[in-house]
This record gives C-alpha cells, sequence and structure tokens, in this order.
C-alpha cells in the first residue's frame, strides 16, 4: 500500500504519529477536551473491539452533555451527517483510527 | 268551731269596749303627748264587728268552753250516693277520703326521667335538655282531662267545696291559656288560631284541644329559625398560550476515511507543529525585543526630556549670567579698594536678590547652604507671626548660578520652619512644618511627593518645629534626624523601610517649673525649645535655646538630665552657633537684643553685645574664629571681629528699609566670601562680604610653616585668655544638673 511505501521512507515518523489528532470540530474547549480524552480512553481499552469502544464513548458523552450522541470508530468509511451545531468532533488516533462524534436529536 | 268563733268575737268585743274606755279616758284627761298619740292609734284602728256578732254578758263571756280534737273528720259525707244510669239507682259512692283540697296549683316542671317527659320529648321531637323549655302542650292535656272531669262533676253538682276549687283551677288554666296564645300570635307569624281563641268558660272542652295542636305546630316552624348565606367568588376563564423555542442550529459535516487520509493528515499537522515551534521561538525573541524597543523608546523621551531640561538650565543659567553680568563679576572679583583707608571697618556689597513668585508674601524662616554644592542654597518660607499663618509653605533652593528661578520648589500645606540637608547625602532634606509636622524630599526624585512624612497625633510634635539637624548615621547604617519644638521636646527619627520611626531625646522641663496643679496635683512646666545646635565634635552633645531664654546643655544619652543650664537671655533664643575653630565657644542671640558669646560650662558669658533689636540670627564666619554676624529685626547685618574690635561691631549695614522689612536668617557661604539674609517679604539678598570683614592672620615671621587653621585658633585663645576671669585648664568639671522627668 501507499503507507508501506513511504513508511520505508520515513519509517521512523510512521511510529511517532499515534497522538490524537483532531481533524474536525466545532465544539468548545472544554467539551472537545473532554470528548478527546474519552475517545483515547475507550480505544485503547477496547482496541481490538471498534463496537465496544463506540458504544461506550457514546454512553459516556450521553450521560455528560445529554442524550442523541452518536459515535461512528472504524479505519476505513465514509459519512455525511447533520448535527447540532458545536457538538461535532472528526479525530484521528493510534495511526489507523478516525472516529467521529456527533449528537443530533 | 263556731264556738271559738264566738270567743274571738267576745276578746274583740272586750277590745272594742276597752278603746270606749280609753277614748273617754282620752276625752277627759285631755293629758300629756304619749297619751295623745296613743289616742291617735287606736282611732285609726276602728275594729269591725260582724253584724250578727252575739252580744254576750260578762258571765257568758267568763264562762270557760272545753273543746275536744278529735282525728275523725266530721265534714266527711258518708252516705254520698251518686246516679247510675248504668243500673238505673243510686249507689254509694265512694268515700271521698279525710283528703281536703283547699289550693291545686299544677306546676309545669316536669321530672326528666318520668313517663310524662319521655311521652313529650316523644310528640315535639326535642332531645331531651337537661332543662326542657315550660312544655304548654303537656300542661293542655293534663288540663283537657280536668276538665272532663269538671263536666263529670257539674253533672253531678253534689260538692260545693270541691266545684269551687275545681272551677278556680279551671280558670286558672284557661287564664294561663290566654296568655299562651297570646304570646303564640305575638311570636310567630301567620299562625291559624281564630277558632281557638274564645276564652270561653262553657266550651272548654272545644278550645284545649285546638290549643294544643297549635301549640304543636308552633314546634315544627320554630325548628328551621335559621339562615344561611353564601357568595361565589369570580372564576376567571381559561386559555392556552403557547410558545416554541428556535431548534438548535444544525449544520452538515462529510468526509471519507482512509488509512491515506489519515496518514497525511498526521503528516500535515506534524509539520505544522514543527513550523509553529520555530514560529514561535521566533515570536519569542520578537516581542522581547519590541518590549525592549518600546521601553527604549520611553526611556529615552525621558532621558531625551532631562537632557533638554539641562540645556534649558544652562541656557537660563547663560542668559543670567550676562544680564547680571557685572554682578557677576563683583561677586568673584570686587574688593572694596576704600577699605585699605578704613581702618578696622568694612561693608557689604549687596549681590543678586532671590526671590519667587509665590513666596513674596511669605517671611525667610530658615536660610541653609547646601554641603556638597557650595553656591546652592535652601531657603525656607513660613511665616514667624502667629496671627499670620499661612495655608502654603515653600522650601525653595536657589543657585548663585541662576538668581531668577529657584532650581527646586517643594510645596507644602503649612509653612515651612526649618530644613536640613544631610551631609552625606545632600539630596535629602528634611523640613520641619508650623504644625509639628516633619518630612524628609529626595531632590533627585520627584519634590511633589515626601519620601517621609510624619503621620498620625502621637509620631508628631505638638507645636511648631523650630529646627532641624541630620544626625550620624546609626550604628545599623539608619538615616536619622533630630528635631527641636516649642511644645519642649526634642525627637529623633530614623528614617526606617517605610515611616518614620520617632523617639523622644529629652523633655524640656524647667528646672523649678514644678507648680500646684488643680487638686493638690502638681504639674512640671517646660519650656518650648526655640532652636538647636549641636556639638562640632561630638556628636551626643546638643545646646537647645528656650522660649524662657535658658539655654541647655543636652546629651541624646541621658533623658532626664541636662549637663549645664545657661541662663542665657531676658527673652527667647532665637539662635546658638558653635565656633568652627573651637568647639567650647559658641555665640547666641534672643529677642532681648543681645548677643552673647559663651564659653563651654561657663555660666556666664564672655561677650555681650546690645544691637538695639531683636537680633534673628547669628552665625560664626567659617572662615575666621573671630568674625560673626548677626541679622536685626531693624533690617541691619552688623559683623563683628572681635579681634579687631571687641566692644562693637565693624559693620553694620541696613539691608532693608528698616519700617517697611525685617531681617531674619542669615549663611555664611562656606566656600566664597558672601552671606545670605533672608527678610519678611520673602526675599534673600546675598551681600559680598568686604575685606575688611575677612582679615587673615599673617602668621608671624618665625613661624611661616603655621597653617591658617592653628593661627585662627591661637589667635581666639589669645583673645579668649584676655576675657577669662579663670585662669586657664581652670574649666569646672562636666556636673549633670538633674531634672525631674
Amino acid at each position: 500500500m501507499a503507507d508501506e511505501g513511504e513508511g520505508g521512507k520515513e519509517g521512523e515518523k510512521k511510529i511517532v504519529h499515534v497522538y490524537p489528532l483532531v481533524k474536525h470540530s466545532d465544539m468548545n474547549e472544554e467539551m472537545r477536551t473532554e470528548a478527546i480524552e474519552l475517545s483515547i480512553t475507550a480505544c485503547e481499552k477496547y482496541s481490538s473491539n471498534y463496537e465496544q469502544a463506540a458504544k461506550i464513548i457514546k454512553e459516556t458523552m450521553d450521560k455528560k452533555f445529554g442524550i442523541y450522541w452518536h459515535v461512528v470508530v472504524g479505519e476505513g468509511f465514509g459519512f455525511e451527517v447533520s448535527y447540532e451545531t458545536e457538538n461535532i468532533l472528526y479525530l484521528f488516533f493510534a495511526g489507523n483510527l478516525a472516529i467521529v462524534l456527533w449528537k443530533c436529536s | 268551731m263556731p264556738d271559738t268563733k264566738n270567743k274571738g268575737d267576745g276578746k274583740q268585743n272586750r277590745g272594742k269596749i276597752r278603746t270606749s274606755k280609753s277614748k273617754g279616758d282620752g276625752g277627759g284627761g285631755g293629758g300629756g303627748g304619749d297619751a295623745d298619740d296613743f289616742d291617735a292609734w287606736m282611732k285609726s284602728r276602728q275594729l269591725l264587728k260582724p253584724d250578727d256578732q252575739l252580744d254576750l254578758t260578762e258571765a257568758e263571756l267568763a264562762e270557760e268552753v272545753t273543746k275536744v280534737l278529735t282525728p275523725t273528720n266530721t265534714n266527711v259525707v258518708h252516705n254520698l250516693v251518686v246516679f247510675s244510669f248504668k243500673e238505673g239507682e243510686f249507689v254509694p259512692a265512694p268515700l271521698p277520703g279525710n283528703t281536703v283540697t283547699l289550693i291545686s296549683f299544677p306546676g309545669n316542671s316536669l321530672h326528666v326521667d318520668s313517663e310524662e317527659a319521655r311521652r313529650q320529648a316523644e310528640e315535639t321531637d326535642d332531645v331531651a335538655y337537661p332543662l326542657p323549655m315550660p312544655n304548654y302542650s303537656l300542661v293542655e292535656q293534663r288540663d283537657a282531662e280536668l276538665g272532663e272531669g269538671e263536666e263529670g262533676e257539674e253533672g253531678e253538682a253534689d260538692d260545693e267545696d270541691k266545684m269551687e276549687d275545681k272551677a278556680l283551677g279551671g280558670e286558672e288554666e284557661e287564664g294561663e291559656e290566654e296568655e299562651d296564645e297570646a304570646g303564640g300570635k305575638s311570636g310567630v307569624d301567620g299562625e291559624e288560631d281564630g277558632e281557638a281563641a274564645g276564652p270561653d268558660d262553657d266550651e272548654p272542652s272545644e278550645a284545649q284541644p285546638a290549643a294544643a295542636t297549635t301549640s304543636k305546630k308552633r314546634k315544627l316552624i320554630n325548628q328551621f329559625n335559621y339562615c344561611e348565606r353564601a357568595a361565589l367568588t369570580f372564576t376567571y376563564p381559561k386559555r392556552s398560550v403557547d410558545t416554541q423555542t428556535i431548534p438548535p442550529p444544525r449544520s452538515q459535516f462529510g468526509a471519507n476515511v482512509l488509512q491515506w487520509v489519515i496518514y497525511d493528515s498526521y503528516l500535515a499537522d506534524f509539520e505544522e507543529q514543527q513550523k509553529d515551534n520555530r514560529r514561535d521561538d521566533a515570536r519569542i525573541v520578537k516581542r522581547g525585543m519590541r518590549q525592549k524597543k518600546f521601553k527604549d523608546k520611553s526611556a529615552m523621551a525621558e532621558q531625551l526630556n532631562k537632557k533638554y531640561l539641562k540645556c534649558w538650565q544652562i541656557l537660563e543659567r547663560m542668559i543670567n549670567q550676562n544680564i547680571y553680568d557685572d554682578i557677576a563679576n563683583d561677586y568673584r572679583y570686587w574688593e572694596d579698594p576704600a577699605d585699605e583707608f578704613r581702618e578696622g571697618e568694612g561693608n557689604l556689597l549687596p549681590l543678586w536678590k532671590f526671590q519667587y513668585e509665590k513666596t513674596k508674601k511669605m517671611s525667610v524662616t530658615d536660610i541653609l547652604f547646601n554641603p556638597s554644592y557650595y553656591d546652592l542654597f535652601a531657603v525656607c518660607f513660613g511665616s514667624h507671626d502667629f496671627m499670620k499663618q499661612t495655608n502654603e509653605g515653600y522650601l525653595c533652593l536657589f543657585t548663585v548660578k541662576n538668581p531668577s528661578f529657584p532650581d527646586y520648589i517643594i510645596q507644602t500645606d503649612c509653612g515651612v520652619m526649618c530644613c536640613d540637608i544631610h551631609p552625606t547625602y545632600p539630596f535629602l532634606v528634611v523640613i520641619g512644618l508650623y504644625d509639628g509636622n516633619v518630612a524628609v524630599y529626595n531632590l533627585r526624585g520627584d519634590c511633589k511627593q515626601p519620601l517621609y512624612v510624619s503621620r498620625g497625633v502621637n509620631c508628631k510634635h505638638g507645636e511648631c518645629v523650630w529646627q532641624l539637624k541630620w544626625g550620624p548615621d546609626m550604628t545599623d547604617g539608619e538615616i536619622n534626624f533630630y528635631s527641636v519644638s516649642s511644645d519642649g521636646r526634642v525627637f529623633n527619627w530614623i528614617l526606617m523601610q517605610n515611616k518614620l520611626w520617632v523617639t523622644t531625646i529629652i523633655t524640656l522641663y524647667l528646672e523649678d517649673g514644678l507648680v500646684d496643679g488643680p487638686d493638690g496635683t502638681k504639674v512640671s512646666l517646660k519650656s518650648g525649645g526655640c532652636c538647636m545646635k549641636f556639638h562640632p565634635v561630638d556628636p551626643k552633645i546638643f545646646l537647645v535655646g528656650t522660649e524662657c531664654g535658658y539655654i541647655y546643655k543636652c546629651s541624646t544619652a541621658f533623658s532626664s538630665k541636662y549637663l549645664m543650664t545657661y541662663n542665657a537671655h531676658n527673652m527667647s533664643v532665637y539662635r546658638i552657633d558653635f565656633n568652627r575653630f573651637n568647639s567650647n565657644i559658641f555665640v547666641s542671640c534672643g529677642g532681648d537684643w543681645r548677643v552673647k558669646v559663651w564659653e563651654d560650662m561657663r555660666a556666664d558669658p564672655l561677650f555681650i553685645f546690645d544691637l538695639g533689636s531683636a537680633v534673628g540670627d547669628v552665625k560664626w564666619a567659617p572662615y575666621s574664629s573671630t568674625v560673626f554676624a548677626a541679622v536685626t529685626t531693624e533690617g541691619k547685618v552688623h559683623v563683628f571681629d572681635l579681634n579687631v574690635n571687641k566692644y562693637k561691631a565693624i559693620c553694620i549695614q541696613a539691608v532693608v528699609p528698616k519700617r517697611k522689612n525685617k531681617l531674619t536668617r542669615l549663611a555664611f557661604n562656606e566656600k566664597l566670601h558672601f552671606i545670605v539674609v533672608g527678610d519678611e517679604k520673602g526675599v534673600t539678598t546675598s551681600l559680598k562680604l568686604s575685606p575688611n570683614l575677612r582679615v587673615m592672620v599673617k602668621p608671624p615671621k618665625k613661624q611661616l610653616y603655621l597653617d591658617q587653621t592653628t593661627l585662627q585658633i591661637s589667635k581666639l585663645e589669645k583673645l579668649l585668655s584676655l576675657v577669662r576671669e579663670l585662669p586657664e585648664g581652670n574649666i569646672e568639671p562636666d556636673t549633670a544638673t538633674t531634672v525631674r522627668s
């Protein structure tokens, strides 16, 4: 794959990039920090079971910020969602994971 | 019975006879008042006599009649018969018994538990009250029964007594009923009673049942004797109002998650971060630079301003120098050639006048040369007049290089009475105010705000501060100064980190100042300090002049002892000054027009000069041991040289007009031969001493190596030895006199 082709070149760098990278978010600072924290914890805990991780994230977010959260955790997918403004987080994590959280009632 | 009656009658008769007799007596005698009264009484008792009364003789009346009472009733009829229609014959009636009914009065009270009461309650549907209302229905029923019986009896009509009784009772009953009905009519509306109303004796049977029924009706009506009221409040009509909130805004977002997208994002972010880091570093450096630049700018502006100020000052001085060129030349080089021809006399050449626009109406209260800059001097402006105290005061520092405007101006809110400039820190100026406060200013900084100022009631002098003096630094390097005030105390002020710390050095109690106060208490009088001078050699010793004319020699080490008391003047001591060459010699001046020269520990002055008016200030010349100058309120400056003339001044010169102005203070310049004198109009005049006023000692030909100081000291010693009464070296030892504290 392309990854590996480039990985050969800059193999060292690829290892380094596992930190959470917020690709898109319009949340307020407080909420975003919490959501990122939560996502990392869940994904680290259930690194092999994305479904479980998504479930955990969703339930916790429901509790903390009100219900109707939707969470997608996966390595490859496409999405087109409508959400309540200021309630979305699109996050890359661990180099190969994408996590999308949004709220829509 | 008839017998008894008769007897009674007989008695009555007797009585009657007696009365007649007494009548006769009354008629015949017509005696005393008592008898008359009795007659009157008797008259009113006319006894009545029945017509059929027997007239009995005395014998008959005296006859005794024996009566026997037996239990048998003789009035009972034994053979009473009643006709029986049933049997058609008379049948014997049962015996009526021995009872005779005299009166029958039926009551209307019932026993609650009785049968009648129960029945009555049933009829009226009343619960049995403990006290039931008088129930007429019952009475009436009974009456009805009685009526029936009556009828029967009437029919028979055999027993008259009974009949009468019954009839009476019946009548009574009827009467009651009547009353009742009348009451019922008035009490209850709309009751029908017409038929039963008749109070007929003939038809009692008819009337009574009717009465019974009406009474029953009445009861029923009375049961509902109440009323009820009700109100209903207004009920508001209901309505419903709805609102709908704006739904939270929504947005759309979509993306595709692919591994390469994630990877690229990471890479881009990483690069960005690194760039940011670099930029941050650069930014910090830049910001630092900018701040520095900004600071530099303001600092530069300030510096520039300072430079400008300096330039302006120089320019001003140059202009002044050009304007006063002749005076400046005189100041430096003029030596009065006339002095050569005037033996033992000199004069003063007026140079500049220093004044400040705002202090024109104020009096010069102190003049002092700066110890570091010989041409800079401080002038205090205030007022010596108790009645004309200004509500502002100034301390101005003039320099002879610029006579037109003071170099430094310090304004206060009350008159400045004195000042002192620190010898080692010539920028530190302490001023004493008329209100007893002291303040320390830093001339290098802003002259608007004091560095230190005394605050509070206990932390200041009670009255005007007359003189201040910086003391030598304390052992731990703290700067301190002393002050004397007319409240009779000498304070030591220490400049702490952020405040002034004050300690009392001595309280100037009068030595014989114990007077009787109120209530047998003793009050020790204080004398107000007027001036103070520290010993030039021993910094512990100082002299204090007081308003009483005494000069106390005190030490900062003792707070209750005077080392010496000089009875110096007859009025306040204005100033004291130590000789520059011999610290045992000092001069004092006072309000008693005199200037006196003293030797330490000698109670009597060595020289006394009378100047003809109050002497405001006296100072020893810094260049000669025998020259001193004094200013008087007459506006004259007197310069003495004891070596030249021991009896009078070698120069008396009026500096200001005699009537309008007074001289107050004086100061010798330390380096050049001129003095400055201050007057009451806020003007400071500088005067150049002519050569005759500053004669130096010429060393003897054999001792050319001797310097001027030694020569001056020896000159003074020579002079003193002439004046001293005691032989030299026989100076009294320091004996401290004790005063109460």
